[in-house]
């Protein structure tokens, strides 16, 4: 079926309002809900992260990972997204790089992407920017997410290792 | 992605059962059985509601209830936000400035933008199109799937700038907003609207040439109906069998109750019947109201009576729906001029509030208690999903003798994709059902 769309020469406009001076060599994207149990788990991170972060980092919590969220990585910075997930133990942090993710059929299910997997989020990115993102997703297992509770023990006692872990991957994407 | 998924087909038999549908509100999983041709059973299992948030609200200030419920959905928090704040103002009997009531119209055009575009390209579209996902869609036509981005973006533009942020606002007081918004300030719109209405334009002449199941239900449909406007915050509850209410008034005819199967409540009419919530219901109990473009947009369809009936085609009822407020958000942008004060100061006391609004999955539906410091002591909170849970059981019966013969694949299409069709909030997961077929007999 032919669509009533044709590629246009016009660049999309959130590219021109999303643009920023590229002075961030990385970007960190916090997901999660701090209200919703162990979806809040990256926020818990990046509290911790804030004051360990080179000039050169940039930390943005987005919530919910939207695809525009990464249409506004400046162009040659390297990203690195954290999530709470489902599928994984309690506490248990994976790593994945992100053009592996696209890839993946059967892979991680964030608990706070609403309407597309991160899969489809990323792919879709990729596709508009024109090139792969560079980066990593840090995903932390995660078993209870209801409205006002708090983060599982074991959840909470991987906070340090998840903070870890996202420095290790900066340092990794700054090489 | 889920604990169990199956579907058996011998000649006359299907069974569907997907455990863990998962949403970011909770989680749901769906089941259907049909054996000789006679449908057993069908149920849309909704894990969790906000039922949380009816007792979240208590001890609560309006204005705090009305952040507070922003986070009941993540696609669609101004509706909740806007059903709560009428709802206070009517019974507090506060008057708006006409500035405000405006941007809180154009407030929710941009949320119907946004959520309209997603369900339409990223989640129904891929449907009719014969791919898994949005992602498989892009590679054979990009174009459209980046015109729908730019179209959901035009409407995350409108909520980000008056709601102070995309997702969950922050700005919605009772009595107008948290802050005042200069001319030049919604004016700045105007750009990515008139490129959204061409989009939105097209996106229906798309839509409309696409070729859905026959299907013809026979329920009730039930939205609000404004004389002068398409409904959004202020309106009648009517509906196609005749029915003509206060948007106060939803509990004389419609009540909540509790099923076996699912957390959520169920709303159904008080004569125990389904109805069903949404653009398809608004485009036909509303028509007139729409915009010029969106009406002349819906007549070049010629789908109007097919809507009322094949679930379907809701996704023509969602393009004109997105015309419409696309051109709404341009004739508010156009006519805006800001108000003297943010918002009307007004004194807290007791009262019973209640009012209905149209998210864009349908109407919505909260009542309040307040005590004498305006403190919330009880509330109820009728989400559209909740409303339309029963309707989509109802549907799912009626459809699923329909794909018996039909191969596997097949099956699970047209299955989800009726689904779909009501865009419920769990419309995240079952876009991904991944049903595993086995052959029992």
């Amino acid at each position: 079926m032919t669509l009533p769309f044709s590629p246009t020469a016009r660049r999309p406009s959130w590219r021109r309002s999303r643009a920023r001076p590229p002075v961030a060599a990385v970007e960190v994207l916090i997901c999660g809900s701090a209200d919703r149990g162990d979806d809040g788990a990256p926020i818990a991170a990046s509290r911790r992260l804030r004051d360990r972060l080179e000039d050169d980092v940039r930390m943005r919590v987005v919530g919910q990972l939207d695809i525009d969220d990464l249409l506004g990585v400046p162009a040659g910075a390297g990203v690195v997204i954290v999530d709470a997930a489902t599928g994984l133990r309690r506490g248990q942090i994976v790593e994945l790089p992100l053009n592996g993710l696209v890839a993946r059929e059967d892979g991680l299910r964030p608990r706070s992407s609403h309407s597309l997997e991160f899969r489809e989020v990323i792919g879709l990115a990729d596709m508009v920017r024109g090139r792969p993102l560079r980066g990593r997703i840090i995903a932390i297992g995660g078993g209870k997410f209801s409205l006002g509770a708090g983060l599982s023990p074991s959840v909470a006692n991987a906070i340090p290792a998840l903070v870890g872990a996202v420095l290790d991957a900066i340092r990794r994407l700054r090489e | 992605m889920h604990d169990t998924d199956t579907i058996a087909d011998t000649t006359g038999d299907l069974e569907v059962d997907v455990a863990g549908l998962t949403r970011v509100e909770g989680e749901g999983s769906l089941r259907l059985r049909v054996r000789d041709g006679v449908v057993e059973e069908a149920r849309l299992e909704i894990f969790e509601a906000p039922r949380y948030f009816e007792q979240l609200v208590v001890g609560r200030t309006p204005d705090e209830v009305i952040d507070i419920v922003a986070r009941i959905c993540g696609i669609c928090p101004v509706a909740y936000q806007m059903t709560a704040v009428h709802a206070f103002e009517h019974a507090l009997g506060i008057e708006i400035d006409p500035a405000v009531r405006a941007l809180r119209r154009l407030l929710y055009c941009g949320e119907w933008i946004e959520s309209h575009a997603l369900h339409i390209y990223l989640l129904h579209l891929p449907d009719f199109l014969g791919y898994p996902s949005a992602l498989d869609m892009a590679t054979d036509h990009r174009a459209a799937v980046e015109a729908g981005l730019e179209l959901k973006k035009a409407g995350n533009r409108i909520v980000e700038l008056i709601g102070g942020r995309a997702i969950h606002p922050v700005s919605v007081r009772v009595g107008g907003f948290s802050r005042s918004f200069r001319r030049t300030d919604i004016v700045a719109l105007r750009a990515s609207l008139e490129a959204a209405l061409a989009t939105a334009l097209r996106t229906v002449d798309l839509v409309a040439s696409l070729d859905p199941p026959e299907f013809a239900r026979a329920g009730r449909l039930v939205a609000l109906r404004h004389p002068d406007e398409y409904p959004m915050n202020e309106g009648r509850i009517v509906s196609t069998d005749g029915l003509d209410l206060a948007p106060t008034e939803w509990r004389s005819a419609f009540h909540e109750e509790q099923v076996p199967w699912s957390h959520a409540l169920q709303a159904r009419g008080r004569d125990g019947r389904p109805y069903l919530l949404g653009p398809s219901s608004r485009i036909t109990l509303s028509a007139r109201q729409l915009h010029p473009d969106a009406l002349a947009a819906l007549t070049r369809t010629g789908l109007a009576d097919e809507i009322a009936v094949n679930p379907y085609r809701s996704i023509v009822a969602r393009a004109v729906e997105t015309v419409d407020a696309v051109a709404e958000a341009l004739a508010i942008v156009d006519a805006y001029r800001p108000s003297d004060a943010p918002r009307t100061a007004w004194e807290p006391r007791a009262a019973r509030a209640a009012w209905a609004t149209e998210a864009p999955r349908g109407l919505i539906f909260h009542a309040y208690e307040l005590d004498e410091r305006g403190h919330v002591t009880h509330a109820q909170i009728v989400p559209p999903t909740s409303q339309n849970q029963a309707a989509i059981e109802a549907d799912l019966a009626a459809f699923a003798p329909r794909v018996l013969g039909l191969p596997r694949p097949e099956q699970t299409l047209r299955i989800e994709q009726l689904i779909r069709s009501y865009d419920p909030c769990i419309s995240c997961a079952t876009h991904f059902l991944d049903l595993r077929v086995e052959d029992l007999s």
